[in-house]
């Protein structure tokens, strides 16, 4: 199966076969990291602080996986991006007692000084760098899978797409694993429909609560945040293009109106195509909107989004950000074609190209996840519920709560179990100091009777 | 006080004076700021002596506008400044007053009735200005100016002798302002030249009133000095921008009930009215497209995330027109033939000509049919049609009921200090327009703070010194323009 990752222009992706380049290690696992500098362990450290202090959720979690050891003995393998938030999120598993494999989930993503911090640690290896190409991501994941691993967790799926397609051996020992994106999640759904994926995974993806602060409003801050990082542009008075009016495309759009900007959406599916409407944004297809656009921003989940013919109508200075989990959603390799001329890094993270017919595109983050490679993803308190979710998914997993390997392989792919919603949702509401009502006993006998009218 | 006039007055229906009460009520507990002043102004009667002609919206807040002149001494006779914004409830309280009865009324005297036609609304205005053996009022409180007007050109005809015949492209209003004052000239002679002189002064309400008294006084014919109040920051960066951010939704609702989310909506000028009427558009859903022709404005526009397009534009293919812009002819009857099929056309702005509905009726096949008071559509010969508000006079106003009570609050607290500066100290104010000084004006908002509960922070006497200005104001120069 063909990864999802392209190879940037000019680079010449040596396809490895699984079995060369990397020598199955014993089943103790990887016991040494691939890490850029060892020395930078120090440097890393604030970042991870920081992240903890606004990670309360996941800290309450540590100090109950601490006392119940919910993953002792279990080794879990990681490909997730190397920031300072999944730094705290690995801390926790160890605090249960795993014994934790980490890869990035992107490979411009990590941050190298958190991943020497990571590596520094006990229970941790790390397998990641930034900037590596497609063939050393793909090397460390299979470094991470060598440790043989009871629990996985992914980030897009590229992880347990590896384990199957490529070391099949080590399924029979995988208890089960998690997703933490819908791009990820679409892609085990299609797995499962297959009939080639053979453990479960809950997708966290259809968290309520993951839904609503992790995509909503982390993404929607982050990909606006990495944006004016990447271009320090006055979004004000800009006119954007959202594509996409999901979870993620729907937090964008209001906070690119929040400042300031006219926002378009483009949409496929008509409910939300009327929602977006409704709120009071302009609908129309990417065709009349690319004219448009001086800033577009992709969060479809879908490929080509923007793609040839689109790019062939934006406006001089137009800059294209992607917000979707995968390079696919902006037409980088068309862009690429119809170039006369590319200025790569007029700013970090900004490449400039250059039209036959003089118009200038800005492609930002090389149309990748622009949130996670000129930002700094989502900001730690968001990412704080959405792995207390993964946490708590992998607790339940390990403790083999779902009955193994559901008979239909479609019934693999499991949702997050409402009371672990529910647990979460009632941690980071504790954590901001809010108080809630409870149901009376009248209330939910009331709630839960068809007698009763009017 | 013993009110030596006999209590003349016309409103609809004197009977809705305990309905009309029971809102003043409610409304006073929402005007702090006029509450504040009365309580304040309670022993020293500041406004003794004074007889106001006011000209202004009759409505609930309006009444304990005029209740507070009262109470600081004044005698006030009212006309409304407008045709269709009378609350006829309100008009009633005030008439009976506070102590009198429906068969004994004792207030003050009020002609305004919702619905007045031309001829009827500038009679109002006559009654307003005619006070039993006295000349006239000497002070006015206007609202767009028409009292003030009359008065100008009245003494303006007076000195020319005749009034001037009607030119045949005058406007319909012109020609009933016309009638009226050849009718006044005939009966009492010099009538208007001597209530010019002796009137103190008169304080502004809006901007269309202010834009007509800078003109007087840049043309050397303005006769008695004016109070621009329209001007106080807590006046019309309050009024103007948050009443209508509040009132105009609510005209469109109660006007027509049609979902707002997922419209386009056109708001037709981006001054402080034009604004408040994006943002609450928004607020509803509509996606809104601002139109503009100042450079300064359009930009904030744009940067306040609105498309900003010409009307021509998007005359086509928008669901919602609203005027704001104090000018004529925005939306011309050619506009409303090209509109979608029952597309609400609506007017925020002062005047009733920034909707041509003159050109609309008389357009070849027309057809007008009501639909309920305020409302009505007007279909075109191919079928379609277009929903008027207002007729093309301000929708807030005809279909809702204006800006509410606390953010009049702000706008009368002004007035009623701009009356007592005017009246007590008449020979500081030159024959010109002028600001109230910047110190009453954060007063007025001062006097609303507590209400809301916001706690203020003081500065130290070294901070005030570190910036320059006194501790407790003003706190910016006159040309800061908030």
């Amino acid at each position: 199966m063909a990864g999802p990752l392209l190879p940037l222009e000019g680079q010449q992706i040596a396809q490895r076969g699984p079995t060369e380049a990397v020598e199955s290690p014993p089943r103790t696992g990887a016991t040494s990291s691939d890490i850029a500098d060892p020395g930078l362990a120090l440097t890393g450290q604030p970042g991870i602080a920081w992240a903890e202090r606004a990670m309360p959720v996941l800290g309450m979690l540590r100090a109950v996986f601490a006392r119940e050891q919910p993953f002792a003995g279990l080794t879990i393998a990681c490909c997730l991006h190397v920031t300072a938030e999944t730094a705290v999120l690995i801390r926790t598993l160890t605090a249960g007692g795993a014994r934790v494999h980490l890869a990035a989930s992107n490979p411009l993503s990590t941050q190298d000084d958190i991943a020497a911090a990571l590596a520094a640690e006990d229970a941790v290896t790390v397998q990641a760098r930034a900037g590596v190409d497609r063939g050393t991501y793909y090397e460390h994941i299979h470094r991470i899978l060598d440790s043989a691993p009871d629990l996985v967790m992914d980030d897009g799926c590229d992880l347990v797409n590896t384990l199957h397609e490529e070391r099949p051996e080590l399924i029979g020992n995988v208890r089960g694993g998690s997703e933490a994106t819908s791009s990820g999640a679409a892609r085990l759904r299609r797995m499962a429909a297959a009939g080639s994926l053979h453990f479960p995974v809950v997708a966290a993806d259809l968290s309520a609560v993951g839904r609503m602060v992790d995509h909503k409003y982390g993404t929607g801050q982050s990909v606006l945040d990495g944006i004016l990082r990447a271009t320090n542009t006055l979004v004000a008075g800009k006119t954007v293009v959202v594509a996409g009016f999901g979870p993620c495309g729907s937090g964008v759009a209001e906070r690119a109106r929040g400042l300031g900007a006219q926002v378009i959406v483009t949409e496929v599916d008509p409910v939300r195509a009327l929602g977006a409407l409704m709120q009071g944004f302009r609908v129309l297809p990417m065709s009349a909107a690319a004219p448009l656009g001086e800033l577009v921003i992709t969060a479809t989940g879908s490929r080509e989004v923007v793609g040839a013919a689109d790019l062939a109508l934006l406006p001089d200075g137009a800059m294209l950000a992607n917000a979707g989990h995968f390079d696919v959603e902006i037409d980088v390799i068309a862009l690429a074609e119809v170039a006369v001329e590319v200025n790569r890094g007029v700013r970090p993270y900004a490449d400039e190209y250059v039209l036959a017919d003089g118009r200038r595109l800005i492609l930002l983050a090389e149309g990748r996840v622009v949130n996670l490679v000129a930002g700094e993803g989502n900001p730690a308190a968001v990412m704080d519920t959405s792995f207390a979710v993964q946490a708590l998914s992998l607790a339940w997993l390990a403790a083999g709560q779902p009955a193994d390997a559901a008979p239909n392989a479609l019934d693999r792919v499991l949702d997050v179990p409402e009371d672990i919603d529910a647990r979460v949702a009632s941690l980071t509401l504790a954590s901001l100091g809010t108080r809630i009502d409870t149901l009376t006993e009248e209330q939910r006998r009331y709630l839960e009777s068809w007698r009763q009218g009017s | 006080m013993p009110d030596t006039l006999s209590l003349s007055f016309k409103v609809a229906d004197l009977s809705l004076a305990d309905f009309g009460r029971r809102e003043i009520r409610l409304a006073e507990h929402e005007m702090p700021g006029l509450m504040a002043v009365r309580a304040e102004y309670a022993a020293t009667q500041p406004l003794a002596g004074a007889r106001i002609t006011g000209s202004l919206h009759m409505t609930v807040q309006t009444a304990v506008l005029i209740e507070t002149l009262v109470a600081l001494g004044a005698k006030v006779r009212w006309a409304s400044c407008n045709i269709f914004s009378t609350q006829d409830h309100a008009a009633a309280a005030v008439v009976v007053g506070r102590d009198g009865t429906v068969d004994d009324p004792k207030g003050t005297p009020v002609f305004a009735w919702k619905g007045e036609t031309l001829e009827e609304y500038w009679w109002c205005t006559q009654q307003a200005l005619t006070w039993d053996g006295e000349t006239g009022p000497n002070m006015l409180l206007d609202d767009g100016g028409d009292a003030t007007l009359l008065v100008h050109k009245g003494a303006e005809f007076e000195l020319a002798g005749a009034v001037p015949a009607a030119k045949d492209d005058d406007s319909e209003e012109w020609r009933v302002i016309l009638a009226a004052l050849t009718e006044a000239l005939a009966e009492t002679p010099g009538k208007w030249t001597a209530m010019a002189a002796g009137i103190k002064g008169v304080t502004e309400e809006t901007t269309t009133g202010v834009h007509r008294l800078y003109e007087m006084a840049r043309a050397g014919t303005l006769k008695f000095p004016a109070i621009n109040v329209n001007d106080s920051v807590t006046k019309s960066k309050f009024d103007n921008k948050y009443g209508c951010r509040h009132s105009l939704v609510d005209g469109i609702n109660r006007a027509t009930d049609v979902l707002i989310g997922g419209k386009v909506a056109v708001v037709c000028g981006y001054g402080d009215v034009g604004k408040g009427c994006s943002e609450s558009l928004r607020g509803q859903g509509a996606r809104v497209i601002v139109t503009e022709i100042d450079p300064i404005c359009a930009l904030q526009a744009a940067m306040d995330g609105f498309q900003v397009a010409t009307l021509e534009d998007v005359i086509e293919t928008a669901d919602i027109f609203v005027t704001a812009t104090g000018n004529y002819n925005i939306i011309t009857a050619e506009h409303m033939s090209r509109m979608k099929h029952q597309a609400i056309v609506g007017n925020i702005g002062h005047f009733d000509n920034e909707i041509d509905m003159a050109g609309l009726a008389r357009l070849p096949g027309i057809k007008r049919t009501n639909i309920k008071p305020q409302v009505d559509e007007w279909t075109f010969p191919d079928g379609h049609s277009v929903i008027v508000l207002s007729e093309g006079r301000l929708l807030n106003l005809g279909n809702a009921t204006g800006h509410p009570s606390f953010v009049m609050s702000n706008s009368f607290t002004n007035q009623v200090i701009a009356q007592v500066e005017l009246f007590t100290k008449t020979d500081e104010y030159a024959l010109d327009v002028h600001v109230l000084p910047k110190h009453l004006d954060e007063k007025v908002a001062r006097l609303h703070l507590d209400a809301l509960g916001v706690r203020l922070t003081q500065l130290t006497k070294e901070q005030a010194a570190y910036i320059g200005v006194p501790v407790d104001g003003p706190f910016k120069p006159d040309h800061y323009r908030y």
